[in-house]
């Protein structure tokens, strides 16, 4: 059996010979279809986060206005919970507050993983990197929820507890990665030029080192992302998560009871919003990924 | 039935247990009892919303340990199985006590002839006769200095020389002038004050019987190896699935009398009540409990078939099985097929507190704020949505009534205006206004509540009613703990200012409630609000040693007003609960002050006699 190669996309990247490593990354982004649709969604689902965030919309969400499960109506969407509270207003909050826990610890997250990875592999097989190498180890030993919960228990009354949680749990990922990219680049041409002009080390990580591993970092924090707000679903579900506001966690712990009533609103309006926002942030970081590949980049 | 032989029902032990021992945990256990308890054995499986922690009497304080406790173990008094309101009546006692005229002794005589359940923990495995003697061992046990018993609040400070006897290093071998036997059948009780509701202790688990061998031979594992002279005998436990008990062959004969325990036809023949009378208790070879929390479990659990036996109704479910709420819940037709149903007011309320000593809502140094504070959770009252609250989470069907003595007790004032359980917005607003609270300068509101879905849903309510009097959003925050034990930690050191409490009596006495606002009792101790009114304080201190009379419930009734007027407590509503059972089951349920003790009065239909 012959195998026929599909040489379109290395043709045209190749026509591209020249241009830089991220011009290629986009140009390859935007061909990915399912990539830019998983694009789509989620930058709709911010538009509509930062129209809660600047009071345009979901502003109603903590009103008990309704009666105890209402059906669906022009007035009420998605019908009302139990209290009588507007479920798709609640839905439509919860967006921000999905993301405000997203970005949070994606972005802290990803800044410590770079770092302390950074660190790591520039000094590589010396005390610094034994000790940040056996911090993660131990942080990665303990099973992910029983540690968020810990810290959320530990941290019980402060309303990050749960960012702090999740940010002291999935930067480790990030820092091995950028761990293992470090140790490759340092022993590049260009690393070596600097030390021997006798540019800093702290100079050579920053300026020289870490800036080439953009490409990983952007790949992990849509991880991250996505991972802190399902994460924030499992805990505000099991009482740990959002301490003021709503979240699609939250409202799906409060269908728990419902649905046994044969009340189905609040457990779909917040799975299917949830299920549509992952799905998309997985297309999306999935096309990134490829995207970003310095084999299929450089192709 | 089986056969009243002390040989067969060792035998029967024997070889139950040996199977039960060898069946790893896939095996149905009810099957191998059915199996093994050969002929017409008759076996109820009751369920419970959780798990005892402790099967020893010393740490029998959930309503789930005593349960089971007074069925293993006996006690003097017991509540009469049928009448309502509740009457207390002898059960290991042979009469109720002889009081002296001014109130401070009490003789009890008990019964003769009345033995311990087999254990290994007796010479030869022989249950011995209980005496007075062991009543007085046990109480001693309460305040044993090793011992950490939650019961001993019910004598501490009661009975003459027993908190000596504890700070003389609880030393068996000493008496205490205050608990002495008469004979080996009497005992004598001397009492520091008049103590009315002693006799109501004497009916509760922790006032249990327990033998000096069991404890002795078991430790601490007196906790899960329970040894008594009750109606029924531990078979099995398993301390987060169930208990498997079977009925103590040796257990006295004493023939049900129904008009004794408060047989009216019209109330209970429908249960098929009048088919026990003249039975000897107990009525069943063995008494399974399953201890289920998740009521979605439960509820599967009893509609599968004969899984168990009797349910509590989860609130969810309550829209589903009754055709009619108001004014009496009625079940669907073909609910009503299947079982019996029996609705009945908890032995207790809910209620929303003040933190009394918290500046901002509470007491305050500074009388004008102080006023001021007062008016604030007066109009905090005003706005609070009883009605609401029950159609949310009670379905419609709980009682609210007004201040903190529930309907449940004889003390209950009917007559008593309901204002401060009604929802008055302009009245509540007019309070605001009167105390110059403002949406810029009023205090920040901490709902305190354990992580769970239904208590942030009823902070997300009350915060929904602070909205409608002008409370900014932002300004009504929920403070949330982990568990049960963080809560009420943080409760018992003042530190929230508005929680939701509840409250199940220890006895049918409005005392036990009055008991929550007594300045004294302020936290850690059980007055939660620290509320701390002196008059208020002279009037429980007067009424603590009256016998029930018009004029104690009169005073009562003063307290109860005072607490309604200073606005201390959102008070309140006693939840109502309904219970169902499989058609085959004779019985009629009560979930609290009865408790465990009906247990022993259920029996079993055969097919035929249905």
């Amino acid at each position: 059996m012959s195998t026929v190669l599909d040489t379109s996309t290395a043709e045209v990247v190749e026509d591209k010979i020249g241009e830089s490593m991220w011009s290629k990354a986009a140009y390859k982004f935007r061909r990915d279809r399912a990539g830019m649709i998983g694009l789509s969604v989620v930058a709709f689902y911010m538009l509509v986060a930062l129209g809660v965030g600047v009071g345009l919309w979901g502003t109603e969400w903590s009103d008990n206005n309704g009666q105890k499960w209402e059906g669906v109506s022009s007035q009420y969407w998605f019908g009302t919970n139990i209290l009588g509270q507007d479920i798709f207003e609640r839905a439509i909050f919860s967006t921000k507050t999905a993301f405000e826990v997203g970005l949070v610890v994606a972005v802290i997250s990803t800044l410590i993983g770079a770092f302390l990875g950074a660190l790591s592999g520039f000094f590589s097989n010396t005390w610094i990197d034994e000790i940040i190498l056996w911090l993660m180890g131990v942080l990665d030993s303990i099973p992910f929820y029983l540690f968020v919960a810990a810290i959320a228990f530990a941290l019980s009354g402060f309303a990050y507890s749960m960012h702090v949680a999740m940010i002291a749990t999935f930067w480790t990922t990030t820092s091995r990665l950028v761990r293992g990219e470090v140790i490759k680049l340092k022993n590049f041409e260009f690393v070596e030029a600097a030390r021997a002009v006798g540019v800093p080390q702290h100079i050579i990580i920053v300026r020289h080192i870490l800036p080439n591993t953009f490409h990983i970092l952007l790949v992990q924090s849509t991880i991250v992302f996505v991972g802190a707000i399902k994460s924030e679903v499992i805990l505000s579900f099991l009482g740990l998560g959002v301490k003021n506001g709503v979240s699609w966690g939250l409202m799906i712990a409060e269908s728990t009871l419902e649905v046994q009533a044969g009340e189905f609103s609040n457990f779909y309006a917040a799975s299917v919003l949830l299920f549509i926002l992952v799905m998309a942030f997985n297309m999306f970081s999935d096309a990134l990924q490829d995207a970003l590949d310095p084999k299929k980049v450089s192709t | 039935m089986l056969q009243n032989s002390k040989w067969l029902n060792g035998l029967l032990q024997l070889i139950v247990v040996m199977s039960l021992a060898g069946c790893n945990a896939a095996i149905d256990i009810d099957k191998a009892l059915e199996g093994y308890l050969k002929g017409p054995a008759k076996i109820y499986r009751h369920s419970l919303g959780g798990a005892p922690s402790s099967l020893d009497p010393l740490n029998s304080a959930t309503l789930y340990a005593n349960y089971i406790v007074i069925n293993i173990y006996d006690t003097l008094f017991r509540y009469k199985y049928l009448a309502r309101p509740y009457e207390i009546v002898p059960n290991l006692a042979v009469a109720m006590p002889e009081v002296s005229e001014d109130g401070l002794t009490y003789i009890i005589k008990i019964k003769k002839g009345v033995f311990y359940a087999d254990s290994p923990a007796f010479p030869n495995g022989i249950g011995r006769e209980v005496i007075a003697e062991d009543l007085i061992y046990s109480i001693k046990r309460h305040f044993d200095v090793v011992n950490r018993s939650q019961g001993s609040w019910l004598w501490d400070g009661k009975i003459v020389g027993l908190n000596e006897w504890k700070e003389a290093g609880s030393n068996y071998s000493d008496v205490i002038a205050g608990l002495k036997t008469l004979d080996s059948h009497t005992i004598k009780i001397t009492l520091i004050a008049p103590y009315p509701q002693l006799i109501h202790t004497f009916a509760q688990g922790f006032s249990a019987f327990v033998p000096h061998e069991a404890v002795k031979h078991y430790g601490r594992e007196l906790s899960v190896h329970p040894v008594g002279s009750g109606p029924f005998k531990m078979l099995r436990y398993e301390s987060s699935n169930y208990a498997l008990m079977i009925r103590n062959i040796k257990y006295r004969e004493e023939p049900i009398d129904l008009e004794f325990e408060g047989y009216d036809p019209i109330l209970h023949k429908k249960y098929g009540i009048d088919k026990i009378a003249g039975k000897s208790p107990p009525l069943v070879d063995a008494l399974k409990i399953d201890f289920i929390k998740e009521s979605a479990s439960k509820w599967a659990s009893f509609n599968k078939g004969n899984e168990i036996n009797f349910t509590g109704v989860p609130v969810e479910q309550v829209e589903k099985i009754l055709s009619q709420k108001q004014p009496k819940p009625i079940l669907t037709p073909e609910m009503a097929e299947k079982y019996h149903m029996f609705n009945t007011t908890e032995t207790g309320f809910v209620h929303t507190d003040f933190n009394m000593r918290d500046p901002l809502i509470g007491y305050n140094d500074d009388p004008v704020r102080d006023k001021r504070n007062k008016l604030l959770r007066c109009a905090i009252r005003s706005a609070f949505d009883w009605k609401e609250r029950n159609d949310v989470f009670y379905s419609g069907i709980a009682v609210t009534f007004p201040g903190i003595i529930p309907p449940v007790v004889p003390e209950y004032d009917p007559e008593l205006s309901n204002s401060s359980t009604l929802r008055n917005l302009d009245e509540a607003k007019r309070l605001m206004l009167e105390g110059g609270w403002t949406t810029d300068n009023v205090p920040s509101l901490v709902y305190g509540g354990v992580a769970s879905v239904a208590t942030r849903q009823m902070y997300e309510q009350f915060r929904g009613w602070m909205k409608d009097i002008g409370y900014p959003e932002e300004k009504v925050i929920f403070d949330s703990y982990a568990s049960f034990g963080d809560f009420n930690k943080a409760v018992k050191q003042a530190k929230i200012m508005i929680f939701g409490m509840g409250w199940g009596l220890d006895y049918p006495d409005a005392q036990n409630t009055l008991q929550l606002f007594y300045g004294p009792f302020g936290a850690p101790g059980s007055n939660s609000s620290n509320y701390n009114n002196p008059e208020y304080n002279r009037l429980y201190e007067q009424t603590s040693t009256m016998q029930p009379s018009t004029e104690r419930t009169q005073l009562y009734r003063e307290m109860n007003n005072m607490v309604i007027d200073d606005c201390v407590t959102i008070s309140g509503l006693s939840r109502e609960n309904i219970f169902l059972w499989h058609k085959n089951v004779v019985s009629f349920t009560d979930a609290q002050i009865v408790g465990g003790f009906h247990l022993k009065f259920v029996d079993m239909l055969d097919e035929e006699t249905k």
